[in-house]
């Protein structure tokens, strides 16, 4: 039961032990530390405002969200249908630019849900490109799990909260 | 494209405090009993008290205090083996408050066993006043080790996240508390998302995503100091940081091909080695104890599977790990890297699970709808995961000997647990 009698050890928050036995009392521990915690600093994070884009590009592009099966990147036969309007607008205007945000359902770990929905982007982006709209004038990102719309448990949120947006 | 960067103006400070509760204990526990410590009463009181919850929630001790004894000693003439025996008590606890100035507190603790009828151990602590809840866990860890012969992680901290989610936008933030959960102490505040903190080796650094700039980036912040930094600076999104086992690198989720690949980034030079490449989803990527070998969940087989690569050899094949049903992902090794934990679907769940390298099949550790993110802790004998109930997100434990506790925060959310290294 007893344990390795000699150890030292130090580190950030400064504390130091000593352990050690009693010659006298082979069988017994002998300790003494000393208690040192050091407080941490908190920061504030300035968060970038998201670009606003005129007016015009606004209306043509509200509401264009498509949406995806679970664990998938597919584009849906009606998500195509959704995304043929905004190419025809990306066409009649060459100084659209655009963001494309993929988002994921709770279901699943974070870090995987955040490169889901990447490829959910992706996805989009690869249609556009293939209906020659430059790869420079379309940005991409993911928010996973982390932006959800709808916040229930069931199907019909999840389903909700599979998507890409764009704008 | 013009960005408006603008400060935050946060009201006041608001804490989310967790609250424990112990759920379930192990079958065997030892039997101890803390006698209140002399001293003023309002102190040892609460450090009795702080002493009790951390043994009862490693799930392996039931606690006797003074009132529930035959006979209640003071000090080592005056206790009766005989009482204790009748009650199954194993071990007691004897303690005293010595406060030598305004400005040290410290507490001598003595630990009898039963059943030898004899003294174990005799330890002081140095402490401070506004320090009692640190002093007490010292307490606890001192109890601990020498009951159980392994180093105990009641002085040892989380990592967590915060939210709370109101109309117009939600607060997120950064926390770091006691093992207990109290103490908690604020290193990020922000209005948008933070995921996938954790602890740099030393217990001095935090790594962390979020999302302030406008897409996924990894910082890296010092705790004392506050001073942080993006730990690579690209144009695209970065995520899913985690620290090899010396501190000097950090594997990284990069996704500059428009896909998520893993990358190894030297904290000193910033060079960059590339780990995979794969056109399906390579992502969170953890060391093994030893910085041999790197866990990674991939979609290479068409559902995300963990996948493990050798680092010595050079061009090593990615090994599959996991073949049992269609989710498994974000694991980390034990720390004998003889297994990992990590997240598993099983019936439409999303359990954590354990599964050792020599075996075939996977244990689900936990049952609810929806567990996430499991954190060992340093002793490895404590797995700290989020979870849901009434959907809200919360943290829970579990512990190798099947005991549970949970820690629920007052208000909001809490999830994204990472436990820290020994802080003592």
């Amino acid at each position: 039961m007893s344990k390795a009698p000699h150890r030292l050890t130090s580190n950030f928050f400064g504390i130091v032990i000593f352990t050690m036995v009693l010659s006298s009392c082979s069988s017994m521990n002998v300790t003494e530390e000393t208690l040192y915690d050091r407080n941490v600093q908190t920061v504030q994070a300035s968060v970038a405002e998201e670009a606003t884009l005129d007016y015009e590009t606004k209306a043509i592009f509200t509401n264009a969200t498509v949406l995806f099966d679970f664990d998938s990147f597919n584009l849906s036969s009606k998500s195509i249908q959704t995304l043929k309007g905004a190419v025809t607008a990306m066409k009649a205007n060459q100084a659209i630019k655009i963001t494309i945000s993929g988002h994921a359902d709770e279901r699943g770990t974070r870090e995987y849900n955040l490169a889901l929905g990447q490829r959910r982007a992706e996805s989009v982006k690869d249609y556009f490109a293939l209906n020659g709209v430059a790869g420079s004038r379309v940005s991409v990102k993911s928010y996973g799990e982390e932006r959800p719309l709808a916040f229930g448990t069931d199907e019909m949120s999840h389903a909700k909260n599979r998507r890409a947006e764009i704008n | 494209m013009k960005k408006l960067l603008f400060l935050l103006l946060i009201p006041n400070f608001i804490y989310a405090e967790l609250v424990l509760e112990i759920t379930k204990g192990t079958e065997n526990p030892y039997s101890l009993a803390v006698i209140n410590f002399d001293g003023p009463q309002k102190i040892s009181k609460k450090i009795n008290s702080i002493i009790k919850s951390d043994m009862k929630r490693t799930g392996e001790f039931i606690i006797r205090d003074s009132s529930q004894l035959i006979s209640v000693p003071r000090n080592e003439e005056e206790i009766k083996y005989k009482d204790f025996k009748l009650l199954g008590i194993d071990f007691i606890v004897l303690g005293s408050l010595i406060t030598e100035s305004k400005f040290n507190l410290s507490v001598s603790y003595d630990i009898y066993d039963v059943r030898k009828e004899k003294k174990i151990r005799t330890s002081k602590v140095f402490g401070i006043p506004n320090k009692i809840r640190q002093l007490s866990h010292y307490i606890s860890d001192g109890i601990y080790e020498e009951i159980t012969g392994l180093q105990g992680v009641a002085s040892t901290k989380l990592l967590y996240v915060t939210e709370e989610r109101n109309t117009d936008k939600s607060l997120f933030q950064l926390v770091i508390a006691d093992a207990d959960g109290a103490n908690e102490q604020i290193l990020l505040r922000s209005n948008e998302p933070i995921i996938s903190p954790s602890w740099s080796p030393d217990s001095k650094k935090v790594a962390y995503v979020s999302f302030e700039t406008g897409m996924a980036k990894v910082f890296i912040q010092d705790l004392a100091s506050g001073k942080r930094e993006i730990a690579l600076k690209n144009s695209t999104q970065v995520s899913s940081p985690s620290w090899s086992p010396n501190g000097k690198f950090l594997s990284l989720t990069l996704y500059q091909d428009g896909n998520a690949e893993i990358y190894i980034l030297n904290l000193k030079n910033k060079n960059l080695t590339r780990l995979t490449n794969h056109y399906s989803i390579d992502t969170e990527s953890s060391w093994s104890p030893n910085g041999s070998r790197i866990m990674f969940t991939s979609g290479r087989s068409g559902s995300p599977q963990l996948y493990e690569i050798d680092l010595r050899r050079s061009n090593s094949k990615p090994k599959r790990i996991t073949f049992e049903g269609n989710y498994n992902a974000k694991a980390s090794y034990l720390a004998n890297g003889d297994g990992a934990i990590f997240v598993h679907r099983s019936n439409k769940k999303f359990q954590i699970a354990l599964k050792y390298f020599d075996e075939n099949f996977v244990r689900s550790l936990t049952e609810s709808r929806l567990d996430e993110s499991p954190s060992i802790s340093p002793n490895g004998n404590v797995i700290i995961y989020a979870t849901t109930e009434d959907e809200l997100g919360l943290l829970a434990g579990v512990t190798l000997s099947g005991a549970r506790f949970k820690l629920p925060a007052k208000k909001g959310e809490v999830r994204e647990p990472s436990w820290s290294g020994f802080l003592r």
